[in-house]
C-alpha cells in the first residue's frame, strides 16, 4: 500500500523536476570523461626519468615522503587551522556590524574572549613550547 | 540557558585551574557549578521556558538533565578518588565532562533539530577524547579512533536525515514538521520516509542498539573503566533522551510509517545484547553487551508511543543509570588493583571488602530486573507501556530475554560470594564508600516506592 502510493507520487511529480539535475549529471561526468580522454590522447608522451620524479620547485627531491614525524609539527599546524578558521566568523559580523549593534559586539566580544582563553590555555600548557 | 552557562564557565574554570597550579580548587568549582546547574534546572519545573525557540526547559528536558547531573556527579567524586595524584590531565578530564554536559543539556531539551545536531556533538566530541585518555595503551587509542570514525558516519546519517525532513517540511522545528505529518497524512512521501529512517538511523548508533552495535564492545572495553561508566550511563541516556523527544514531539502523527521498524530493532538489540553477553569472560565486555540490551528493552517503551512513554523511559534511565554507575565504579576499583577485568576478579570478594561485593550484586538484581529493585519497576512500566496498545508478543520476547539475562548478571556475584580468592582487604575513601551505599540504597528505595517516580512527566 505504501510503496503503491509512492510511486504514484513519484510519477506525476518527481521525474520532471529531477530532469535538469539529471542533465547536470550527464555533464558533470561527461566533461570528466572527456577531458581525461583527450589530454590522454592529445598530450605528448615523454616518460623520462626526469619526468616521472616528482616536482619541489626544481629542488632534488630526497628520500620517501611516508615517514613519521615529530608531533609538534602537526600540533602546530592544527592550531593554526583552528585560529584561522575563527577569523571566518567576523566577515559576517564585519558586513552587518551596523545593524547588529552593541549586541553584536558584546557577541563577538564574548567568542573572541573564549577563544583567546583557549589561546592562553594553550600557550599556559606549553603546547607551543618547541624544545 | 543559566543552566548551559553554568556548566561552560566551571568547565573553563577547571581547565585553568591546572595551568595556574590549582589542581586542589577543581574538584570544588566543578561540584559547585554541578549543583548550581541542577538547581537553576529544577527552578524551571513546571515553567515551560523557551529560548530562541530553540530550546525548551520542559518537565521531560529537567528530568533528564537532572539524572544526567546525578550521574556526572559520581564520576566526578570517583574519578578524583582514583586519579587525583595518578593522572596528569586530571582537570582537563573533568573539564571535559563539563562541557559534556553542556552537549547533555542541549540534546535533551531542543526544540530545533538543528539544535539537536549540536547537542549531539558537543557530547560525541567530549566522548571521543575521553575514550583516548589512556594515552600510551593501545586499546585506549583504538577505542577512540574507532568511535571517532563510526561515530562520524553515524553524525552524516543523521545529519542527511535532518536535511531531507528539512527539504519536505521546510523547517527544522519539530513542532513544524509534526504539523505538516499531521496536516498532509503524507507519511508516504519519500523525503520523508527517508529522512525519518536516515535520522533513526544516526540517533540508534548512538544509543547502541542492533544492528548499528558493533562499535560498543571495543569502545567500552578501551577506553579507562570510568569514562565506560560515564559513556554508558550519562552517553546512553542523554542520545535516547534525544530519541525520544525527537520523535515523540515531531514524527508521533507519522507513527505507522516507523513503528515496526523500531519494534524490530528492540526485538534484534535485546537478542542480540544479551545472547553475545552470555560468552564474554571481560566483566567489561559483558557490561557493554548488557548496557545493549537495555537499549533494547528502552526500545519498546518509544515504540509503543503512547501517554506513558515518556515515564517509563524517564524511570528506565534512573533504574539504569545508579545500576550501571555501581557496576562500572566497582569494576574500575577492582581493576585498578588487579589490572584485570576478568570475571575472576571477584573471587572472594565478599571477604576482601563486603561493602562492594554487597553493592555490586544491587547493581546485578537491578539491571536483571529482580525486586525489590528499581530494574524490576523499570521493566514493570515498559512492559505494560507495550501492553496497554496490545504488543504482546513483543513483551513476551522481552521477558524471555530477562531471563536470559540473569545468568550473565550472577557470574560475578557467585564468584564474590562462593569461590575463594584473594582475602586481603581492599582500603576504600570513606567518601567512595558512602557513594556506593548511598546508590546501593537508592536502588532499592526507588524499587520499594517507584510511584513517586513514574509519573514525574
Amino acid at each position: 500500500m505504501i510503496f503503491m502510493e509512492v510511486s504514484s507520487a513519484a510519477a506525476n511529480t518527481t521525474v520532471a523536476n529531477y530532469l535538469p539535475i539529471v542533465i547536470q549529471f550527464i555533464f558533470a561526468a561527461g566533461f570528466v570523461g572527456t577531458t581525461m580522454v583527450a589530454t590522454h590522447l592529445l598530450g605528448p608522451k615523454l616518460q623520462t626519468k626526469k619526468k616521472l620524479q616528482a616536482f619541489e620547485s626544481g629542488i632534488k627531491s630526497v628520500g620517501n615522503a611516508r615517514q613519521p614525524f615529530a608531533v609538534k609539527y602537526f600540533l602546530t599546524a592544527i592550531l593554526f587551522v583552528l585560529f584561522d578558521v575563527e577569523v571566518i566568523f567576523l566577515y559576517p559580523w564585519a558586513v552587518n556590524f551596523m545593524e547588529l549593534g552593541w549586541q553584536g559586539v558584546i557577541t563577538m566580544g564574548l567568542f573572541m574572549g573564549l577563544l583567546l582563553a583557549g589561546f592562553v590555555y594553550i600557550v599556559k600548557s606549553g603546547a607551543l613550547d618547541w624544545e | 540557558m543559566m543552566v548551559l552557562i553554568i556548566l561552560t564557565a566551571a568547565g573553563i574554570l577547571a581547565m585553568f585551574a591546572s595551568v595556574f597550579n590549582g589542581r586542589s580548587v577543581v574538584l570544588p568549582v566543578s561540584l559547585s557549578g554541578l549543583f548550581a546547574a541542577g538547581y537553576f534546572a529544577l527552578l524551571e519545573w513546571n515553567t515551560n521556558t523557551t529560548y530562541f525557540e530553540a530550546m525548551r526547559m520542559d518537565n521531560f528536558a529537567i528530568a533528564f538533565t537532572v539524572v544526567c547531573l546525578f550521574a556526572a556527579f559520581v564520576f566526578l567524586l570517583l574519578y578524583h578518588y582514583m586519579h587525583y595524584s595518578s593522572d596528569v590531565h586530571y582537570a582537563e578530564v573533568i573539564s571535559i565532562i563539563l562541557f559534556s554536559l553542556a552537549g547533555v543539556v542541549v540534546m535533551v531539551s531542543f526544540t530545533s533539530m538543528l539544535m539537536l545536531f549540536l547537542g549531539i556533538e558537543i557530547l560525541s566530541l567530549s566522548l571521543y577524547i575521553l575514550a583516548g585518555l589512556k594515552k600510551k595503551d593501545l586499546l585506549s587509542n583504538e577505542a577512540s579512533l574507532k568511535y571517532l570514525l563510526m561515530g562520524a558516519f553515524a553524525t552524516g546519517f543523521l545529519l542527511f536525515g535532518i536535511a531531507m525532513l528539512y527539504g519536505a517540511t521546510g523547517s527544522f522545528m519539530l513542532s513544524d514538521i509534526a504539523y505538516y505529518l499531521g496536516l498532509h497524512k503524507a507519511v508516504a512521501e519519500p523525503f520523508i520516509v527517508t529522512g525519518i529512517i536516515m535520522l533513526m538511523i544516526g540517533l540508534l548508533f548512538k544509543v547502541a542498539a542492533a544492528p548499528f552495535h558493533f562499535w560498543t564492545p571495543d569502545v567500552y572495553q578501551g577506553a579507562p573503566t570510568l569514562v565506560t561508566g560515564y559513556m554508558a550511563t550519562v552517553g546512553k541516556v542523554a542520545a535516547f533522551a534525544a530519541l525520544v523527544r525527537v520523535f515523540q514531539l515531531g514524527f508521533s502523527p507519522a507513527l505507522e510509517t516507523y513503528q515496526f521498524l523500531f519494534a524490530a530493532v528492540a526485538v534484534t538489540t535485546m537478542f542480540i545484547g544479551n545472547i553475545t553477553a552470555l560468552y564474554q569472560k571481560s566483566v567489561k565486555r559483558m557490561l557493554a553487551y548488557s548496557s545493549i540490551s537495555h537499549a533494547g528493552y528502552m526500545l519498546i517503551a518509544l515504540m509503543a508511543a503512547n501517554e506513558v512513554t515518556n515515564g517509563a523511559v524517564l524511570f528506565y534511565s534512573i533504574a539504569y543509570t545508579l545500576a550501571s554507575l555501581l557496576a562500572f565504579a566497582v569494576v574500575a576499583i577492582l581493576q585498578q588493583k588487579s589490572g584485570s577485568d576478568e570475571v575472576s576478579v571477584f573471587n572472594g570478594l565478599s571477604k576482601s571488602s563486603p561493602l562492594m561485593s554487597i553493592t555490586f550484586a544491587v547493581a546485578m538484581l537491578s539491571l536483571a530486573g529482580i525486586p525489590p529493585t528499581a530494574g524490576f519497576f523499570a521493566k514493570f512500566y515498559v512492559f505494560s507501556a507495550a501492553i496497554s496498545d496490545g504488543w504482546v508478543w513483543i513483551t513476551v520476547l522481552a521477558i524471555i530475554n530477562s531471563f536470559i539475562s540473569v545468568y550473565y548478571y550472577f557470574a560475578p556475584v557467585i564468584a564474590s560470594y562462593m569461590k575463594k580468592g584473594n582475602e586481603e582487604g581492599i582500603v576504600l575513601a570513606t567518601p567512595v564508600k558512602v557513594l556506593l551505599a548511598i546508590i546501593a540504597l537508592l536502588t532499592l528505595l526507588i524499587g520499594l516506592l517507584p510511584g513517586s517516580l513514574s509519573y514525574l512527566i
